[in-house]
């Protein structure tokens, strides 16, 4: 069943739009990768799920529940519980660099969520533990490495327990080492049926990890399909000719 | 110049010195406060608020300190009607105009402050369920103070002696003691002295503000 309904999203700024009528679901357990060339709209359809953007018309519909419907939003406390099943990753990690690896993890749950203290303390322990940063609780994100931090962004998405996690971009700021890191959190995480969607130019991931592929150009859905078919026998121009010049 | 005469000149500098630190501490106290209220103002979405706090660092920023102070000490006193009410004690007018003056300038650090955070701060902090009072309190912040401390301490340091400005307005500090020991005993020793103490008071000031610095790193 679907968890994420995408229905004739449209986005202009001025005379530029930036997503036209764009439709997709998202079933849950689905790992939902988006490629597509620069400034296609990915990431601003991705931003518009949870309110980074306000779309100018359309529906979004997560678990049931209308974030938007045809371009008309509910009321905030309605976007606000929505918007909290869903949690974010970043090109740029995003984490706050005058709060530890711990307090990053912690912040949100302890103002948010309201769990006792203890209860945080040890899910915080727990996610360090899964990703491997234990040792480096107490670090400033200033002292972490690029992949480091960007598993750190993880773990803090994860301490809010989203139903869905939204990936922009997540290996596209690392050096090529560090990206293997992340892409193996990432991975782990599909492994137990995390939903995810995906921005990404790791074609590689893409084809081993998705179970969906999406190609966006020009704000709207080219093609989408499973990625051995998408990728083995794309039906569009367009698509053989992304793929041809990123797979090169 | 003789040890015994500078212990003799010592005292009655010191008790300047004292004028010195209390304008000091009163102005700092009051003017970061306010600093950072105007800098919410300025960056208000009522625009008329925005407009005024503008207006105001910009009057406060493009006018001598100086004047301000005059106008504030002799000036307003000879507003009709109402200037006989408007008669301070010098040293509360001296405070006045220091605090008025400052909080301009800390609004402009603390603007700069807030320019330098990524706006991916804020959109983590949104998509992570934070409301914009949790927003600024717990992420901007912290972060603002921090990224402002070096223009804050420049600023500090800037205003220890900016207070000699009080000698225009006879309220007797530090270097009001110096320069009527000067004229009374034919010596340049007590302006030697008066820039002695001037650089330990800036000197103490520094090394706290390293401190603080140093505290707040996060790194």
């Amino acid at each position: 069943m679907a968890i994420i309904e995408v229905k004739n999203l449209k986005k202009s700024y001025g005379h530029l739009d930036v997503l036209k009528q764009i439709t997709f679901d998202v079933n849950k357990n689905d790992v939902v990768a988006v490629i597509g060339p620069s400034g296609s709209g990915k990431s601003t359809m991705l931003r518009s799920l949870v309110q980074l953007e306000t779309i100018d018309g359309g529906s979004i519909c997560v678990s049931g529940d209308y974030l938007v419907k045809d371009g008309v939003y509910s009321k905030p406390a309605d976007i606000k519980n929505i918007t909290a099943k869903m949690g974010m990753v970043f090109q740029h990690f995003n984490l706050f660099p005058h709060l530890t690896v711990k307090e990053n993890l912690e912040l949100a749950p302890k103002l948010v969520k309201k769990q006792a203290p203890s209860a945080i303390q040890q899910q915080s322990k727990d996610i360090l533990e899964k990703i491997g940063l234990s040792s480096h609780a107490n670090a400033y994100p200033s002292n972490l490495s690029g992949g480091q931090k960007q598993r750190v962004a993880i773990a803090r998405a994860l301490m809010m327990n989203p139903d869905i996690l939204l990936f922009d971009e997540p290996t596209s700021a690392l050096d090529p080492e560090l990206t293997g890191e992340v892409l193996q959190v990432m991975k782990d995480l599909a492994k137990e049926h995390m939903t995810m969607i995906v921005v990404t130019h790791e074609m590689g991931f893409a084809k081993e990890v998705a179970n969906r592929v999406i190609f966006m150009d020009n704000g709207e859905i080219v093609e989408s399909g499973h990625p051995a078919e998408l990728f083995e026998n794309p039906q569009h121009e367009r698509t053989k000719a992304f793929l041809n010049r990123s797979l090169k | 110049m003789s040890f015994d005469y500078i212990v003799s000149i010592l005292g009655p500098m010191l008790e300047g010195a004292q004028m010195t630190i209390l304008l000091f501490l009163i102005a700092i106290a009051v003017s970061i406060p306010l600093g950072f209220l105007l800098t919410l103002a300025v960056r208000s979405r009522f625009k008329t608020l925005s407009r005024l706090a503008q207006t105001y660092i910009y009057v406060m920023r493009g006018t001598p300190l100086l004047l301000q102070l005059l106008f504030i000490c002799f000036g307003l006193p000879m507003i009709p009607v109402i200037g006989e009410y408007l008669v301070l004690d010098r040293f509360v007018a001296a405070c006045l105009g220091f605090i008025l003056n400052y909080a301009a300038y800390f609004a402009e650090i603390f603007r700069g402050g807030l320019l330098a955070i990524d706006k991916g701060q804020y959109e983590a902090a949104q998509v992570l369920g934070l409301n914009k009072f949790q927003t600024m309190t717990r992420v901007i912040l912290p972060q603002m103070f921090r990224i402002a401390l070096p223009a804050v301490a420049n600023e500090s340091v800037t205003l220890v002696k900016d207070t000699a400005l009080l000698y225009a307005v006879a309220v007797p500090e530090l270097l009001h003691f110096a320069e009527t020991a000067v004229n009374r005993d034919f010596t340049i020793a007590p302006f030697l002295v008066a820039g002695i103490i001037y650089l330990i008071m800036t000197l103490i000031l520094t090394m706290f503000f390293k401190w603080i610095e140093k505290r707040f790193n996060f790194a």
